[in-house]
């Protein structure tokens, strides 16, 4: 299928009926494939996989306990299983049988957590996700990604389907989710992508606020500060020689993520940073541990300092010019 | 089915459960739940489970899944009796870096599907893999063991509901039913009353049955499944079953044989 | 085209919009209705409807109701 051609309307299709056609995609070349659910064929854009390859598809109901060991059965008989579900339910009701049967016995199964962050916002925290990252994190075995944009979670999704271990693919955005690639570029997982040089302040995102990352860098071009964006879509395993390199070459880095600023890109890179004993500052931008009053998703992002200015603002109070 | 054989290989799981717990001294061991299943387990692996010893992973082998892990030692004890453990093995039961841990570690070469023992999670992989078989189009079983105490885990019942609505008619699921568990009877943490019926009315093909008499449980178990549905046998049995000292007193849950008790008990055998 | 009637049919139902919001200039996006879920209900519809099976690369070119009766012509529906 060549994508390249039509990145831009690929991208207007968002993350979860894009997720729809790549399964039919992958569906082609796998037979062994095999897609659990727990109740969401439409929301998940697979009402055309259910019906094409109804033999391939398995629906456990409202059940997630039972969708990752349901799931983790047909993998040890050989299945290639993606599971999907929206993603609080695909990561924390069933963080046990993930760990257990995922992290523990290795069995490998792709976990397609829909609308994480706070693109449900309008549902309240019930349907958003800023734990997800944090609480999958200390399970070992078990990869996480996060896609910046729908024409790259196909990249994600083809290179998952085979890779070593379980892999916990967080989507993030809706409808019309914003394009951050442009054109095609190498994929590769646990390898960052810099989606825009600048020697001044590295912004390091995760998901599909890295449009807003793009936007702030271009405002603050304006203003003389040379802003570089780098894609992280691997929180785990994390691109460690990238990281390193930013902390030895910026005197200012942020991380810009739909997720608590515990436990998500912010501690990983955290952590990273205080190992090389780095003086770059580094600063955290994301959910600061609380649940704010539900609304629209420009509303979340504004509330969390996710905003393009909110990100604009925050640059230009720490970027010391004199230290250029 | 000769009813001797059974009777002898019932014996040696028995031999067996002590033996293992008695070397594993002060570490200790589940061995009430251990023996309420071994006549089970033992009527299992002598006439109804294909499996036997080999450096490959038979495809086409039964799968046996114990979900209440925690009686292993019946199950340890059983795959010694076929060879696919040898009984030093059982020597190692809980010794640094040992393949024999107080809950299964998945090794299926050597006969242990999975890692149970968190319960409420083996009878969902077992669903996976009875859906594996339809799909494949192979023909091997799926037995299932799980703990009525196990059954107060919302689990259990998730994956009981699939069970029959993917009309997993490959599938056994047994219970064993020794009315105690962790800290006390069923009855007084969490009462679970009949539980033939609620797994009839979850959509399965029900049975109960004393699950010491061995005649009766090999005749059901070895009665073919009735198409589209999972069967499920509720066992009643004893927990500490065998053993004088041990029946009904759940203090041996989970505690440690001494030399002069395990004398003392050799002698019931 | 003489599966038109059939055609706009199935728009509306599947956008679940009444008919006078229909517009034969209706584009992907124009209206909520028309969202990237929703797209997907219409083009499983079409597909239904018309029998046929369609590749992702028309699924994604299905930007608009006039787009689609050259791509529906592509799979002999006119």
């Amino acid at each position: 299928m060549n994508a390249e051609k039509n990145i831009k309307l690929w991208s207007t299709l968002g993350m979860r009926a894009t997720f729809g056609l790549i399964a039919l995609e992958l569906a082609k070349k796998n037979p062994e494939l095999i897609i659990t659910t727990s109740d969401v064929s439409t929301s998940a854009g697979l009402d055309r996989f259910k019906k094409q390859h109804p033999d391939q598809y398995i629906d456990v109901g409202i059940a997630e306990q039972n969708l990752i060991g349901v799931s983790a059965g047909l993998s040890s008989e050989g299945f290639k299983v993606i599971s999907t579900t929206f993603s609080p339910f695909q990561t924390l009701r069933c963080c046990e049988q993930i760990k257990v049967n995922l992290g523990y016995m290795k069995h490998k199964v792709c976990m397609v957590g829909l609308a994480s962050g706070l693109v449900l916002g309008n549902l309240g925290f019930t349907h958003c996700s800023i734990e997800d990252i944090g609480s999958l994190r200390s399970i070992p075995n078990i990869t996480i990604i996060v896609p910046s944009d729908p024409y790259e979670l196909f990249k994600v999704l083809s290179e998952a389907i085979n890779y070593r271990e379980s892999v916990y693919i967080r989507l993030t955005a809706g409808s019309n989710s914003k394009i951050i690639n442009k054109k095609d570029y190498d994929f590769k997982i646990g390898k960052a992508v810099e989606i825009l040089p600048g020697k001044d302040v590295a912004i390091i995102g995760c998901g599909n606020i890295l449009s807003n990352c793009l936007d702030a860098a271009k405002i603050l071009k304006q203003k003389n500060i040379d802003c570089s964006v780098i894609n992280m879509h691997t929180i785990k395993p994390i691109d460690n020689e990238k990281i390193k390199n930013i902390s030895k070459d910026y005197s200012l880095a942020l991380t810009v993520e739909e997720h608590n600023i515990i436990g998500g890109l912010g501690s990983s890179v955290s952590e990273i940073f205080s190992d090389q004993g780095s003086n770059c500052k580094l600063i955290r931008i994301g959910a600061e541990d609380f649940y704010s009053t539900g609304g629209s998703y420009d509303y979340l992002k504004n509330i969390y300092g996710l905003s393009t200015e909110k990100i604009v603002e925050k640059i230009l109070s720490n970027f010391k010019q004199n230290e250029k | 089915m000769k009813i001797v054989k059974l009777k002898n290989f019932a014996k040696q799981v028995r031999k067996n459960i002590i033996y293992t717990a008695y070397k594993a001294g002060a570490k200790s061991a589940h061995i009430g739940g251990a023996l309420s299943i071994a006549d089970l387990v033992a009527v299992l692996y002598s006439d109804i489970i294909k499996i036997k010893k080999s450096n490959k992973i038979d495809e086409n082998r039964d799968r046996f899944i114990l979900s209440k892990g925690h009686a292993c030692l019946a199950l340890y004890s059983a795959l010694v009796e076929k060879k696919l453990l040898k009984k030093k093995d059982l020597e190692t039961f809980e010794s640094d870096g040992s393949k024999l841990l107080g809950h299964p570690i998945i090794n299926k070469i050597d006969g242990i599907e999975f890692s149970t023992g968190s319960l409420g999670m083996g009878l969902s992989l077992g669903v996976g893999v009875a859906l594996a078989a339809k799909k494949k189009k192979k023909n091997y079983k799926v037995f299932v063991i799980i703990g009525d105490g196990e059954c107060n885990e919302g689990s259990i019942w998730e994956t009981i509901l699939s069970a029959s609505h993917f009309k997993l008619d490959n599938m056994t699921i047994i219970v064993d039913r020794n009315n105690y568990q962790q800290t006390g009877k069923n009855s007084d943490i969490m009462d679970l009353k009949n539980l033939k019926s609620k797994f009839a009315s979850f959509g399965c093909d029900t049975f109960e049955i004393n699950g010491h008499d061995l005649k009766k449980i090999y005749s059901v178990l070895s009665k073919k499944n009735t198409k589209k549905k999972p069967k499920v046998i509720v066992a009643n049995t004893i927990k500490g079953k065998g053993f004088k000292l041990f029946e009904n007193n759940n203090n041996w849950h989970h505690s440690v044989i001494t030399k002069s008790i395990y004398k003392e008990i050799l002698r019931e055998i | 085209m003489k599966n038109k009637e059939k055609y706009i049919d199935i728009f509306v139902k599947s956008l679940a919009i009444d008919k006078k919001k229909f517009s034969e200039k209706l584009k992907y996006n124009d209206i909520p209705e028309w969202d990237s879920i929703n797209h997907m209900t219409l083009m499983s519809g079409l597909e239904e409807g018309f029998n046929i099976t369609m590749e992702s690369d028309d699924i994604i070119d299905f930007s608009s109701f006039k787009k689609g009766i050259q791509i529906l012509k592509k799979y002999k529906i006119n």
